[in-house]
C-alpha cells in the first residue's frame, strides 16, 4: 500500500532535480545566436542566409548530390557562367568556346588555375568530369549526356562531340561544376559520396563545420582572388525571417511580406532588396480536353483575365504581370520580336472574351455562361496546397471568371501529387512555371516542344499541356540546328509569336527573386540598374556576385 | 500471469497489424519521391528535364510489386535495417533517426514526465481543498493556458523571451558554433536551448494533468470508503493520498501512458517553431518529402513505444485495481 506513495516522492524528487538543473542553465554562460552574429570578424566577413538547415546541416558538398549543401557551387565552379535573366554568359574556367559545326564545341579551358589543394586545375579534369557523369547518370543534372558524344582533350582544348546537330547543347554542358581528377577518380561510389572536406577551383574553401553553422574561407589562391572582397562567409542553419531581420544579415534569399516595414526599417541606412521578374507563373491548358484544345476558348480565357489585378493580390505589388510571349520582361527585352503589340501583354478586355466564348460556343445567358444545352461552364484549376501566392492569384482567376459567369473549382493537392498530376497531364487548367532559364530554345522546347509531349497518364518532364505544333517543331528543329546568331534571334521571335498566337499557356504573372541586401559592410550588389545577376543564392550565378562586391567605404 | 499473456498475445497482434499499416498507408499517398523533391526545386523556379531524370536515377524508386515490397520491408523491419533516406540522401534511415531522438526523448521526456507529476499532485492539492483559493488558481490558470493551441504558444514565448527580450536562444538545440559532445559546457548550452521549447509544453499540457487529476478525485473523495477513513480519524494526508488519490489516479495514468508513448514521436509543432532537431522535426520532413523509409522508422518506432507504453500501463493497473485483472 505504501508503493504508490513512495514512488509519488520519488518522482517529486526527480521533478525537483529537473528544476534546479534546468534553473541552474538558465545562468550558465553561453554563447547565443545574437552573440554569434556580433563574433564575426570586422568588416571582411559576411553573414548569409543562402542555405536552410532541417534544421540542422549535413555535411554534404558532392556538387552532384540531391542532398548537397548549397554553397558547394561557391566551391565548385562551370565551365561558363550564365546569367539566366539576361541568357548573357561570362567565361569561367574555360576563356570562351567556339562551335565550328551544329555538332562540335571546342571549349577553351583556362590557364593557371589551381585547386585550393594546391594541385594544377586542366583540360583532363574537365573531361574526367564528363565521363565521370557519364559512368553516373544519377549526377548528370545538366543532362549533358543526352546532348554528348564523347569529349577529348586537344592541348589545353576540350573538344565535345554532340549526339547530334545541336548548337543549344553548348549552354547546358558548359554550365557542368568541374570536378578535381586526382581527388575523385578514388571515391569508390561518387553518387553517396558526401565529401566533407571539399576542394574545389572556387573563390571558398570550407572553413569551421558544425550541425547549426559553418563558414566559408576566402580561397587565397583563387584565380582572380583580386576581385574576392569577402574572406569569410558565415552561414547558420535557422535564418528565420524574424533572425534575418534582427541579426544583421548582408544577404539573405527570402520572400519578405511588406519589405519596407521590416528588411528595410531594421537599418534603413544599409537595407536594400532587389525583387526582379523571374520566370512566367502561367494557366497550363489541357490540350488533349476539350473545350481547353480550342483555341477561341483559350483567347476566351486570356482576354477575360485582368493579369494586373492577379500580380498584385499573388505577388503583393512586388513583381508584375506576365507578357504572353513566355520571355522574363523586361530583362528578355533585347530578343522580344518588336511586331508583338504591346510587348505581349494581353489586357483585359470583356467584350472581346465573350466574342471569343461565343465563337467555342458559349454564351452568356442570366448572367452565367452556358453552353448550346444551357449547362454552365465549370472549370477546374490545379494548385499546389500550401503555395500561398499561387493560390491568392488563382482566387483572383476564380474572382474575374466568375464575374463573366464561369464557375471556378479550384482543387489544391499536396505538392507532391500536384507534381504526379501536372506530369502525367491529370488536369483541366493547372498552374504551373514555364520558361525561366533566358536560354529560348530551352525555354520554348518546355514550352512547346513535341520532344517532351507524351500521352496522358505518362510522366513527361516539360510541356506538360501536351501542345502539338508541326510549326513549332519545325521552328525548334531548325534553332537547334543553326549556327547563324542573326537566325537564332529570328526563330526565337518567331516562337514569341506563336506563343502569343496560340496560347500554349495563359500568362499570369511573373514568379520574383527575394534578394535582400546591406550594404554595411559590401556595397556592388546587383539591381534594378545593374541586373548582372539574379539574387539567388544557389547555382553558379552568386559567383557572379561574389566576384563583384567591394568593402563599403 | 494470464491477464499478462492475454495482454501480450494482444500486443503482438496489434503490432503485427501496425506494422502493415504502416507500411501500406504512406503508399496510398498520391505522388511518388520524386514528385515530392521536384516540387520542392520548383518552388524556387522552373526544373528542367534533367533534373528529374537525374533525381529519379538518384533515389532509385522502390521498384517491384507491393507484394515484394511487403516480403523485403517485414525482413527489413526485423533487422531493423530501413536503408536510405530520400530527403537526406545519401544519409541511411538509422543514423538520422539515432541522431534526432536523444533530443526529443531527453526534452520531450523529461517534460511529459514533469508535466505528470506536477500537475497530478497540484491536482491532488486542488481536490482535497476544493473551493479555496488552492483549488481555483491552478484550476482556472490551467483550462486558461491549455486552451491556447501549442504553436501560438510557442510562438509568443519565442517573439516575447526570445527576440524582444534576448534572453534565451531562438532556435536550435545547442548554439550556433558549439559541437555535439559530453562537456559540462556543452550540457548546460544544450538546456539553456531547451529552456523555451520545455517551458512551451509544460505549460500548455499542464493544465489537462491537473484537471483531469481533481476531477476524478472530487468523485473519490464522495466515496463511502473516504468517509468512513475520515471517521475513523485518519490524518488527512493519509486519506488524500492513500484512499482517494491512488482510486483517482487510474485515468491520469492511463493518459501518462500515452503521453510517454507519444514522446518518441516528438513534439511536432514546438520542434518546428523552435528549430529543434527531434523526432517531430524529422518526421515533419519525411512526410513533406514523400519519404518513404524515413516515415516507415518514425511511424513504426512510434508505434511500437505506444504500444508497449499502453502494455505497461494495462499491467500496472491490474497492480494498482485488482478488479481489471479478473
Amino acid at each position: 500500500m505504501t508503493r504508490t506513495a513512495r514512488t509519488a516522492r520519488r518522482l517529486a524528487a526527480a521533478a525537483v532535480t529537473v528544476g534546479v538543473l534546468a534553473t541552474a542553465a538558465c545562468s550558465a554562460p553561453v554563447q547565443t545566436n545574437q552573440g554569434a552574429a556580433s563574433d564575426r570578424g570586422g568588416n571582411s566577413s559576411m553573414l548569409i542566409a543562402a542555405d536552410n538547415g532541417s534544421p540542422t546541416f549535413d555535411r554534404n558538398f558532392n556538387p552532384f548530390s540531391s542532398g548537397k549543401r548549397n554553397t558547394a557551387t561557391y566551391i565548385y565552379e562551370p565551365l561558363v557562367i550564365i546569367n539566366e535573366m539576361s541568357g548573357e554568359e561570362t567565361p569561367w574556367l574555360a576563356t570562351g568556346y567556339e562551335q565550328p559545326d551544329a555538332r562540335t564545341i571546342v571549349f577553351h579551358i583556362r590557364e593557371g588555375v589551381t585547386w585550393s589543394d594546391g594541385e594544377a586545375f586542366t583540360p583532363e579534369d574537365v573531361v574526367f568530369t564528363f565521363d565521370l557523369l557519364k559512368k553516373h547518370p544519377q549526377l548528370d543534372l545538366k543532362g549533358v549526356w543526352s546532348h554528348m558524344e564523347s569529349a577529348e582533350v586537344d592541348g589545353q582544348d576540350v573538344v565535345v562531340h554532340l549526339s547530334a546537330e545541336d548548337v543549344p547543347a553548348a549552354q547546358i554542358i558548359s554550365q557542368s561544376l568541374i570536378v578535381p581528377e586526382h581527388l575523385w577518380k578514388d571515391v569508390p561510389d561518387p553518387v553517396t559520396f558526401t565529401n566533407e572536406n571539399p576542394v574545389g577551383t572556387g573563390p571558398y574553401t570550407l572553413g569551421e563545420f558544425t550541425p547549426n553553422q559553418y563558414t566559408l574561407e576566402k580561397n587565397q589562391d583563387y584565380w582572380q582572388a583580386d576581385k574576392v572582397a569577402v574572406e569569410e562567409l558565415v552561414q547558420p542553419a535557422a535564418n528565420s525571417e524574424l533572425d534575418i531581420v534582427n541579426n544583421g544579415y548582408d544577404w539573405a534569399y527570402a520572400f519578405m511580406s511588406d519589405v519596407e516595414e521590416t528588411w528595410v526599417k531594421a537599418d534603413p541606412d544599409h537595407n536594400t532588396y532587389w525583387f526582379p521578374a523571374g520566370a512566367t507563373i502561367a494557366l497550363i491548358p489541357n490540350m488533349t480536353k476539350a473545350p481547353y484544345d480550342d483555341l477561341d476558348f483559350r483567347r476566351g480565357l486570356a482576354a477575360a483575365l485582368d493579369k494586373q489585378a492577379i500580380a498584385d493580390k499573388a505577388m503583393q505589388g512586388y513583381v508584375g504581370r506576365a507578357s504572353q510571349t513566355g520571355l522574363m520582361l523586361p530583362s528578355q527585352e533585347a530578343i522580344l520580336d518588336p511586331d508583338i503589340p504591346n510587348e505581349g501583354y494581353v489586357d483585359q478586355d470583356t467584350d472581346a472574351a465573350l466574342e471569343h466564348f461565343a465563337k467555342a460556343g458559349y454564351t452568356q445567358q442570366g448572367g452565367k455562361l452556358v453552353d448550346a444545352n444551357g449547362k454552365q461552364l465549370t472549370i477546374r484549376i490545379t494548385t499546389p496546397n500550401g503555395w500561398s501566392d499561387w493560390l491568392q492569384g488563382v482566387e483572383q482567376v476564380r474572382g474575374q471568371l466568375g464575374e463573366l459567369g464561369i464557375e471556378v473549382e479550384v482543387v489544391q493537392p499536396q505538392p507532391a501529387a500536384y507534381q504526379q498530376e501536372l506530369r502525367s497531364g491529370q488536369f483541366d487548367l493547372i498552374m504551373g512555371t514555364v520558361g525561366g532559364t533566358g536560354q529560348p530554345f530551352q525555354d520554348f522546347n518546355g514550352i512547346l516542344g513535341a520532344e517532351f509531349n507524351r500521352p496522358i497518364g505518362e510522366t513527361a518532364s516539360g510541356n506538360f499541356g501536351r501542345f502539338s505544333s508541326p510549326d513549332a517543331d519545325a521552328l525548334l528543329a531548325e534553332l537547334k540546328t543553326t549556327t547563324d546568331e542573326q537566325r537564332q534571334v529570328e526563330i526565337a521571335q518567331e516562337l514569341q509569336q506563336l506563343t502569343y498566337d496560340q496560347l500554349p499557356m495563359i500568362s499570369l504573372f511573373y514568379g520574383g527573386s527575394w534578394g535582400l541586401f546591406s550594404t554595411k559592410s559590401f556595397t556592388g550588389w546587383p539591381s534594378e540598374d545593374d541586373p548582372y545577376a539574379s539574387p539567388k543564392t544557389w547555382d553558379s550565378t552568386p559567383l557572379l556576385i561574389l566576384t563583384s562586391l567591394e568593402p563599403a567605404e | 500471469m494470464r491477464y499478462v499473456l492475454r495482454r501480450l498475445g494482444l500486443l503482438v497482434l496489434t503490432l503485427w497489424a501496425a506494422v502493415t499499416l504502416n507500411f501500406v498507408i504512406p503508399r496510398l499517398m498520391p505522388g511518388s519521391p520524386t514528385d515530392a523533391a521536384i516540387a520542392k526545386l520548383a518552388q524556387n523556379g522552373p526544373v528542367t528535364p534533367a533534373v528529374q531524370a537525374a533525381i529519379e536515377a538518384q533515389l532509385g524508386v522502390p521498384g517491384g510489386s507491393w507484394w515484394n515490397q511487403y516480403v523485403d520491408y517485414l525482413g527489413n523491419v526485423l533487422t531493423l535495417d530501413f536503408g536510405v533516406s530520400y530527403t537526406f540522401f545519401p544519409q541511411q534511415v538509422s543514423g538520422l533517426v539515432a541522431g534526432a531522438l536523444p533530443w526529443t526523448l531527453i526534452m520531450v521526456g523529461l517534460v511529459t514526465v514533469l508535466a505528470f507529476v506536477l500537475g497530478t499532485l497540484i491536482g491532488v492539492g486542488a481536490a482535497w481543498r476544493r473551493g479555496t483559493w488552492v483549488d481555483s488558481l491552478p484550476t482556472v490558470g490551467g483550462s486558461f493556458l491549455s486552451a491556447f493551441p501549442y504553436f501560438w504558444t510557442a510562438l509568443l514565448i519565442v517573439f516575447f523571451l526570445g527576440y524582444v527580450a534576448g534572453w534565451f536562444p531562438t532556435s536550435g538545440a545547442y548554439s550556433a558554433t558549439a559541437t555535439p559532445n559530453l562537456s559540462w559546457q556543452f550540457l548546460g548550452d544544450a538546456l539553456y536551448h531547451a529552456a523555451l521549447p520545455a517551458a512551451t509544453i509544460l505549460l500548455t499540457s499542464l493544465g489537462g494533468w491537473i484537471l483531469g487529476m481533481r476531477n476524478a478525485m472530487i468523485n473519490t473523495l464522495g466515496e463511502d470508503y473516504v468517509t468512513f477513513a475520515e471517521a475513523n480519524g485518519l490524518r488527512g494526508r493519509t486519506v488524500a493520498v492513500r484512499y482517494a488519490a491512488r482510486n483517482a489516479i487510474l485515468p491520469n495514468l492511463t493518459g501518462f501512458g500515452m503521453a510517454l508513448g507519444g514522446v518518441v514521436g516528438g513534439s511536432l509543432l514546438v520542434e518546428q517553431v523552435f528549430a529543434y532537431p527531434g523526432v517531430g522535426y524529422l518526421l515533419y520532413n519525411a512526410v513533406t518529402n514523400q519519404d518513404f523509409p524515413l516515415m516507415q522508422a518514425l511511424f513504426l518506432m512510434i508505434t511500437v513505444s505506444v504500444l508497449v507504453a499502453n502494455f505497461l500501463v494495462d499491467i500496472l493497473y491490474g497492480i494498482l485495481d485488482p478488479r481489471t485483472r479478473r
